[in-house]
């Protein structure tokens, strides 16, 4: 117990990750405000991120830096116009409730 | 790949003697694989020796690792000074390396074979040990800020509120891609998500300002087993692949410099990996930005106006619009 306390190793790193990553699908299931759902994006590719992170120190290639690093602007342009669609959603219906939006529902 | 098989060399280096004399002894000596990188103990070790010249800088494992082969207790570090107003033929000073743990590292000085002098240096002390009880509670601290922000950011009705508990979670995941020696993503995370991100996240927020109804989507007995079913199965994936997740043997010892001779991590090894062997995606990803913030300007942009001139000449513009 205490060496799985004390002694940090890569599986850590990892189980941290899948965490994080199980947290952000259980909002993305669970909530039905498209905000939150959005910020639940935003942690499952960091927690994405950090998975490629401990793989980059474990294998010492630092590729994975520059694809976490792409990943990053990749995840901020998907947040804006993300919110950009809520905020048209909001001025159309007054609401960012996804389970209303049903237009496209024949 | 060079980082790769430098790290490769590193862990055949370390295993290949211990493999020999596990069995029947061989011959000749096993010539160990090794990889040569440059001496950063260098410069400590001239400020040891003030008025003392170094020669030759010889050193076939990492500092932050072992200094002293586990298996045959050669040292791997071989300085060779003399005094420069000597001639450097006839008085040769050796520096090896006497014992090392971490950080800490003991050397020894010789004078023509005979020990005269036995000192300790600290290698990279502003780095923190990779491993050991710091280690351990600065990551248990970050980890529980990583996931007690996202789970803030799921189970709270308060919006704003969710916003600060994801920027807590930021916070935590870069101080934990610092542990990572992560440290130019450590601080593009904390400027990109932990600022741009969240301010973009609140001002909607404000912009909206409109408390949730019901939190939680009630989708129905058959929905919440669904969902419940396919989180476990998520569950048990990740469990069996991390399972099987296998890490090399110098794990986590201190990463060595890159084949540039850069450090680890850092801004300039980051940006040598991205304008070299990234420069395409990084191209592309420019494009990508700039199409998200015309498309973003063009979704978001009110269109009172321009309804109310469609509604105004709804008859004579039908074709146009269809």
């Amino acid at each position: 117990m205490s060496a799985i306390v004390m002694d940090i190793g890569y599986g850590h790193f990892l189980v941290l990750a899948a965490v994080l990553f199980l947290i952000g699908v259980f909002g993305c299931i669970v909530r039905r405000n498209a905000l939150i759902i959005l910020m639940s994006v935003e942690l499952m590719l960091n927690a994405a991120n950090m998975t490629l992170l401990t793989f980059a120190r474990m294998w010492s290639d630092l590729s994975a830096h520059t694809f976490s690093l792409i990943v990053i602007a990749v995840a901020a342009a998907e947040a804006a116009v993300g919110l950009a669609i809520v905020v048209a959603v909001f001025r159309g219906r007054r609401n960012v409730d996804v389970d209303r939006l049903t237009a496209l529902r024949h | 790949m060079k980082q790769l098989a430098i790290a490769i060399a590193i862990i055949l280096s370390c295993a290949a003697p211990r493999l020999a004399s596990a069995q029947v002894a061989p011959p000749e000596e096993p010539t160990a694989p090794t990889a040569h990188v440059p001496c950063d103990v260098e410069a400590k070790i001239a400020g040891l020796f003030a008025g003392y010249t170094i020669d030759s800088c010889e050193q076939t494992l990492r500092t932050n690792e072992v200094l002293t082969d586990p298996a045959t207790h050669e040292p791997v570090l071989n300085v060779t000074t003399h005094k420069p107003e000597h001639d450097p033929t006839h008085d040769q000073y050796n520096v090896r390396t006497h014992s090392a743990a971490g950080t800490r590292l003991e050397i020894q000085i010789e004078y023509t074979g005979k020990v005269f002098h036995t000192t300790k240096l600290l290698v990279h002390s502003d780095r923190i040990e990779s491993q050991g009880p710091g280690m351990a509670i600065l990551f248990w601290v970050f980890a529980m800020a990583a996931i007690g922000g996202a789970l803030f950011v799921v189970t709270r009705k308060n919006l704003i509120a969710a916003v600060m508990g994801m920027v807590g979670s930021f916070l935590g995941i870069a101080a934990i891609y610092m542990m990572l020696y992560a440290h130019f993503l450590a601080v593009v995370q904390m400027l990109v998500y932990a600022g741009a991100i969240m301010v973009l996240f609140v001002f909607v927020i404000m912009i909206l300002n409109r408390p949730e109804d019901e939190p939680v989507a009630p989708s129905g007995r058959a929905g919440q087993v669904l969902g419940g079913l396919s989180i476990l199965y998520l569950v048990g994936r990740l469990a069996f692949i991390l399972i099987h997740v296998k890490a090399p043997a110098a794990a986590m010892l201190a990463p060595a410099a890159t084949a540039d001779g850069h450090d680890w991590g850092t801004v300039k090894a980051v940006g040598t990996d991205l304008f070299t062997g990234g420069l395409f995606p990084f191209e592309a990803i420019s494009i990508l930005l700039l199409v998200a913030v015309v498309g973003a300007i063009a979704v978001a942009r009110p269109l009172v106006e321009k309804a109310e001139k469609d509604n105004k000449d709804a008859h004579t513009d039908l074709g146009g619009h269809a």
